[in-house]
């Protein structure tokens, strides 16, 4: 008779000793009285072991454990998450939309604070050159009138402002704003005390109001204003009242005659 | 798809008992049969349809129920063997084994003996499918549920250890 091992005795209490040798096996049990005693003693165990934790497999089963509805729990989860994401790309999207279209909302400066730097840079560059302070001289004032007049699109005299000492030194045309034409004329002035004015005309912004805003500008007061036909900065250095009154003339000046520009200029 | 979702549901009773046996917790244990379930619903891709869905399902089971072994072992939480609740039938198995007793016993095995002895005995898993569960060679398996069926019978105080090692 075969070697019989611990094993195969609890093989054969669980009953998965193979076929073939359970024959011999239960001739080595009937022989001995302990081995079957361990074996019963084994099949003892295993019977309580299930009889503490078998109920447990015949309870109902919670619906939380039902694969199908787990299934399609797990879908609709997945369903949901993809909705989420899809949300938050289109958010993004949106919010990286809008915030490249408002640029202009948050970082452009109004239109009347660049004309007003563009006139001082503008003034501080001519004012000081001799030779080449303008491009055509007061000498031909008639045919400098025309020209930057055609130039902006409208009429531009030249402000007579020999009541305050200045006289017309002569103008140039400059690259100006898209916003207001693209150009700007600029015209110089200049005292017996060679102190120099200069004026920055442009033709009207898009929306035509009128604006009037004082500014004092890398050490030059500007005083600008706006109405349907043009946009004008007056630029100088002088002492505040003096400033006031060649604004005033030029302003008076300039707005003769425009329609809806009536009003007197209150300085 | 609905034939599997079918073999999953045909397991649950099963998988809920080994995993009350292992935890002693009902909560604990359908937490972890659900999470068992979730994933084998989510891999179902990974899964031969040749081989038997049960081994699999207990494998998946019980890697859960290992990682949650360890997560608890690091946060130092302990069972509470007192107040594990005491199965309400009454023995009406023969034998002098008390059930409360044993349900003890079993509680103080290693994890690595009790999974492996509630595969075979509670659930009847012929052992070349268990070791393939567990993932242990056969030989293994056998030594593991002697030293467990060993442990048992001194716990419970069944009879002395009888002449057992190699007999004509």
């Amino acid at each position: 008779m075969s070697e019989i091992t611990r094993d195969q005795l609890m093989a054969y209490a669980d009953g998965q000793l193979p076929e073939d040798e359970r024959a011999s096996m239960e001739a080595f049990l009937a022989a001995n009285p302990d081995a079957a005693a361990d074996v019963a003693l084994l099949q003892r165990q295993s019977g309580a072991i299930r009889t503490l934790f078998e109920p447990i497999g015949a309870e109902a089963v919670p619906a939380r454990l039902k694969p199908a509805r787990l299934a399609a729990e797990m879908a609709r989860r997945r369903a949901r998450n993809w909705g989420w994401a899809a949300a938050a790309v289109v958010l993004v999207g949106l919010g990286l939309g809008t915030g490249w279209f408002a640029r202009p909302l948050f970082d452009a400066r109004p239109a009347s604070q660049v004309l007003i730097a563009n006139a001082v840079n503008a003034h501080a560059v001519y004012v000081a050159e001799n030779r080449h302070a303008v491009e055509v001289g007061s000498d031909d004032s008639e045919h400098l009138s025309t020209w930057l007049s055609n130039r902006l699109n409208t009429t531009l005299g030249m402000p007579d402002l020999a009541a305050q000492g200045f006289t017309l030194v002569g103008g140039r045309l400059l690259p100006g704003e898209p916003d207001a034409g693209g150009r700007a004329a600029q015209l110089m002035y200049e005292n017996a005390a060679s102190d120099r004015v200069t004026i920055y005309v442009t033709a009207a912004l898009p929306d035509r109001a009128p604006a009037y805003e004082f500014a004092s500008q890398d050490g030059a007061e500007a005083f600008y204003w706006a109405n349907a036909r043009i946009t004008c900065t007056v630029v100088g250095t002088l002492p505040e009242e003096q400033m006031k009154a060649v604004a005033g003339s030029v302003y008076r000046q300039l707005t003769e005659g425009d329609v809806g520009a009536s009003r007197p200029y209150r300085g | 798809m609905n034939d599997f979702l079918d073999q999953l549901e045909a397991c649950v009773p099963a998988l809920r008992r080994y995993a009350r046996a292992l935890t002693r917790n009902a909560d604990l244990a359908d937490d972890l049969v659900q999470d068992c379930l979730e994933r084998a619903i989510s891999r179902r891709g990974l899964f031969r349809p040749t081989g038997p869905v049960r081994a699999w399902l207990f494998t998946i089971l019980l890697n859960l129920h290992r990682n949650g072994l360890r997560a608890s072992h690091r946060r130092g939480e302990t069972v509470d063997l007192d107040a594990v609740p005491e199965p309400s039938t009454p023995a009406p198995q023969p034998g002098h084994i008390a059930l409360a007793e044993l349900a003890r016993a079993i509680e103080t095995l290693p994890p690595e003996q009790k999974e492996a002895l509630l595969l075979v005995t509670l659930e009847g898993i012929p052992y070349a499918e268990a070791a393939g569960i567990i993932g242990i060679p056969l030989g293994t398996l056998m030594s593991r549920l002697g030293r467990a069926r060993a442990a048992l019978r001194t716990l419970t105080g069944s009879p002395a250890e009888p002449h057992l090692r190699t007999v004509k």
